[in-house]
């Protein structure tokens, strides 16, 4: 366990300052496009502002800037993006990472908070309305056919259905009765999957056929070799007695 | 001679080294950490403002989360020596199915698929369990340390992306998308109270006086939780103790009392009188209700006493304050019927005819009534009144020949009993004088009283043991004996009689003659102490191998109170 809950403190430790930075949905996808080594654009840091205080703002690259709205209708993002800084407050924000290994990273702690706010612009007017008509169209969608659907006929009995039928009829054919340890072994080799078994599951199991005839072959080699409970589970299911059983978890004798 | 450099950087900065020798100050100017980088152009148009790239890395496989303190925490991560973060996992029962596992007894065939089917039939959607999305457990400074859950904050990544921008060393900033935001709370160290036993506990808020104790019987609760747990079946034949379960665990409600009032099905209900007594832990037992309604409907007649004697009868389950007079009762009645029966008729006595039984049993709760209404209305006093009251023939049989686990069953009520059992109606008058002394702190008491009891055995003390209020010193004495008779087999220290009870208590003419020995009882006390649950045998086998072995041991008998008993001299 030594290795898997462990948290690297390096990043805490260094007391590595980064910044946590909202940054708009279309800017985000825009960024997921980036070629190359990921450069996104330029952020620019001004000491001196109009107010006395930083200034920070990003530019988009150029290549960039192209956004495809549905229907081919494409859009060019805005560039500018100033910043709004916002302090951490009394929070204490950490950033945390985890690899696919799972292994867990502290990589430092939050020191300045920030907005990216688009430039109001004409284009960023043009992209806002893009957006909107997208979001605007609805879900599900009425259409007419074409041409009528012709390809359902009820029939009687369904032609594939019927052959499989006939088919299952020939393949489970009367067997013989003189296959009855051949039964019991596969009875016994069923029951050391499951301990309880309904009978149809066990008629399906040993392939006897299902004719009543049959069933009742099967149900008195089950009443020799196991038990029959009402388990209070609705079903009725099937058992082996006692003595045959060998499961874990109970000790009973072999058979 | 010295030189001066002259960097070829930009006009917003220049460099200068001047050597010492020349006595002139020099000064490495480099405006805010800037560096030339391959990419970026230096020299903005701006007066002081300096250009940074930015590059949002393409493939890391790292992801990266947030993890969110409150202010008022004064987390200082830089402090952390060591930590440990885990997924709390604790939630996957809850949503995982119980698997049975192939081939292991019990499994069925085609479980699963009938399961499913039953589920989509009755539209049961279950959300699924994704690990990504449970909480994490931080351990900070190992085990001494602080503990936090974070818990994921949702809504984070719909409609706005958070970046985490890190300076590199080249200057560049480069940004990482957020994963997921979890807010990390720090978890109590100390113990606390369940919601339920939280509203319980509030419920008494007046009437307590010491609260402190509270958490005190909580943990001994808890003490006595660990091995009782383990041997189910807790004689004792406390209901209050299956009351007091409705408080903290599972509640067994109306099941439970069909079963046990059916007369064919002792072991069930024995069963889940063990059960619920295992998980038992209140004392302050609540939901009695329906045993008493049972109860109250079968005795209404024979009683004199009236109206007043079913007012602090609990109806409903979540009723506080309730005592717990009526509740054993109800399970002797149901379950006199069907031992005591069994083995009288085995055994060829012409004792008691079984009416008897069920009329002595009447008798002693109509008794338990009027005491209960003669008492003081306090909660605990009643409480303790009644358990003593009607736990005669169950809690004495069971303090003495049980377990020491049942032995810590809250509410061994304290002193009084002095009684031997039987007796029942003598014994609870002469003790019930001495139980008023009991305050709300003496529900430890009852560790301590049965405690001495154990030791005092018949003797009728007046139980000067409870009478010890101080939380601390039945703190110290309980939490003396507790380790002691912890699990299933160490007896009570002072008491010489305790049996070896473990999970398997055997039926054997030694044990039958030692109870005998020991104190008269009747049959029925005796199947209590035989029970199926810890001989193996079933509930006949067991009435069976008891009506032999008394045959064998041929007991005095003597009848006390209009009920057979049971003794050997030796």
């Amino acid at each position: 366990m030594s290795e898997k809950g462990e948290v690297d403190l390096t990043g805490a430790k260094q007391n590595t300052g980064v910044w946590l930075v909202k940054v708009p949905k279309y800017l985000a996808q825009q960024w997921a496009k980036a070629t190359g080594r990921g450069e996104v654009g330029k952020l620019r840091i001004c000491k001196k502002g109009n107010l006395g205080k930083a200034e920070v703002s990003f530019t988009l690259n150029e290549e960039l800037t192209v956004i495809e709205g549905i229907e081919d209708k494409t859009v060019s993002a805005p560039r500018e993006h100033p910043f709004t800084m916002q302090t951490v407050g009394g929070q204490t924000l950490a950033v945390f990472t985890e690899n696919s290994s799972d292994k867990i990273a502290l990589e430092g702690v939050v020191v300045q908070r920030a907005e990216c706010r688009p430039a109001v612009s004409e284009s960023y007017m043009r992209l806002k309305r893009l957006q909107i008509e997208e979001s605007s169209k609805p879900v599900r969608l009425s259409q007419q056919l074409q041409s009528p659907v012709t390809n359902n006929y009820k029939p009687v009995a369904n032609h594939t259905y019927n052959l499989e039928y006939d088919r299952r009829k020939k393949e489970e054919g009367k067997r013989a009765r003189a296959d009855k340890q051949q039964v019991l072994d596969m009875l016994f080799s069923a029951f050391e999957k499951h301990q309880y078994y309904n009978i149809k599951d066990l008629v399906d199991i040993t392939k006897q056929p299902v004719l009543f005839l049959r069933r009742i072959y099967l149900k008195e080699i089950l009443r020799d070799i196991g038990i029959y409970n009402v388990k209070g589970t609705h079903k009725n299911t099937w058992e082996l007695k006692p003595e045959y059983r060998h499961y874990q978890g109970e000790e009973k004798t072999d058979e | 001679m010295a030189t001066r450099n002259h960097s070829p950087g930009g006009p917003m900065f220049t460099v200068d080294y001047i050597n010492k020798r020349d006595n002139d100050v020099g000064y490495v100017y480099y405006p805010e950490a800037e560096k030339p980088t391959t990419m970026t152009s230096l020299g903005s148009s701006t007066s002081s403002g300096t250009e940074y790239t930015v590059r949002v890395p393409k493939n890391t496989s790292k992801k990266y989360n947030i993890m969110a303190f409150n202010s008022g925490d004064k987390v200082n991560c830089s402090a952390w020596t060591q930590a440990r973060m885990e997924r709390d996992m604790s939630a996957r029962r809850i949503y995982g199915e119980e698997e049975s596992q192939d081939g292991a007894a019990g499994s069925e065939f085609g479980k699963k698929q009938r399961e499913e089917a039953r589920r989509k039939k009755y539209g049961i959607v279950t959300r699924e369990f994704k690990v990504e999305d449970q909480p994490w457990i931080l351990k900070v400074n190992g085990k001494a340390g602080k503990r936090f859950k974070g818990q994921k904050k949702g809504g984070v990544t719909e409609n706005a992306s958070y970046y985490i921008f890190t300076q590199c060393p080249d200057g560049a900033f480069e940004a990482f998308p957020v994963h997921g935001w979890y807010n990390f709370t720090p978890l109590a160290k100390h113990r606390t109270l369940t919601a339920e036993e939280a509203e319980e506990e509030w419920g008494r808020r007046n009437k307590v006086v010491n609260h402190f104790s509270i958490m005190l019987q909580r943990r001994f609760r808890e003490q006595e939780r660990g091995p009782d747990d383990e041997d189910e079946g807790e004689k004792s034949g406390k209901k209050k103790k299956k009351g007091g379960g409705r408080g903290g665990d599972l509640r067994i409600h109306d099941l439970e009392e069909d079963l046990e009032m059916s007369s064919d099905d002792s072991d069930s209900s024995m069963g889940d009188d063990g059960e619920s007594k295992a998980k038992a832990k209140k004392d302050k037992g609540k939901g009695k209700g329906k045993k008493k309604k049972k109860k109250g409907g079968e005795h209404e007649a024979l009683e004199d006493s009236d109206d007043g004697d079913y007012e602090g009868l609990e109806v409903d389950y979540m009723s506080d304050e309730s005592s717990s007079d009526e509740e054993p009762e109800k399970g002797q009645p149901s379950k006199a019927e069907e031992h005591p029966k069994g083995i009288d008729e085995a055994s060829e006595s012409e004792e008691e005819s079984e009416e008897e039984k069920p009329n002595e049993e009447e008798t002693k709760e109509e008794e338990e009534e009027e005491e209960g209404k003669k008492t003081p209305v306090q909660a605990e006093k009643k409480k303790k009144k009644d358990s003593s009251g009607e736990s005669e023939s169950s809690d004495d049989s069971d303090i003495e020949g049980e377990t020491a686990s049942a032995l810590f069953m809250k509410k061994r009520t304290p002193p009084k009993r002095g009684g031997g059992r039987g007796s029942a109606g003598s014994s609870r008058t002469g003790s019930r004088p001495g139980t008023p002394s009991i305050d709300s702190a003496a529900t430890s008491n009852t560790l301590r009283a049965a405690a001495s009891k154990l030791e005092q055995g018949k003797r009728p003390t007046p139980g000067p043991g409870t009478d010890s209020p101080a939380a601390k010193r039945l703190k110290m004495e309980p939490s003396s004996q507790s380790p002691a008779p912890s699990g299933k087999s160490t007896p009570q220290p002072p008491s010489g009689k305790s049996t070896p009870s473990s999970s398997d208590v055997q039926l054997t003419e030694e044990a039958v003659r030692r109870y005998l020995i020991r104190k008269p009882m009747t049959t029925k006390d005796l199947l209590k102490k035989f029970q199926t649950k810890r001989t193996g045998l079933s509930s006949e086998q067991t009435v069976n191998v008891l009506a032999q072995i008394l045959k064998r041991l041929n007991p005095e008998r003597k009848n006390v109170n209009d009920k057979m008993h049971f003794y050997l001299t030796e």
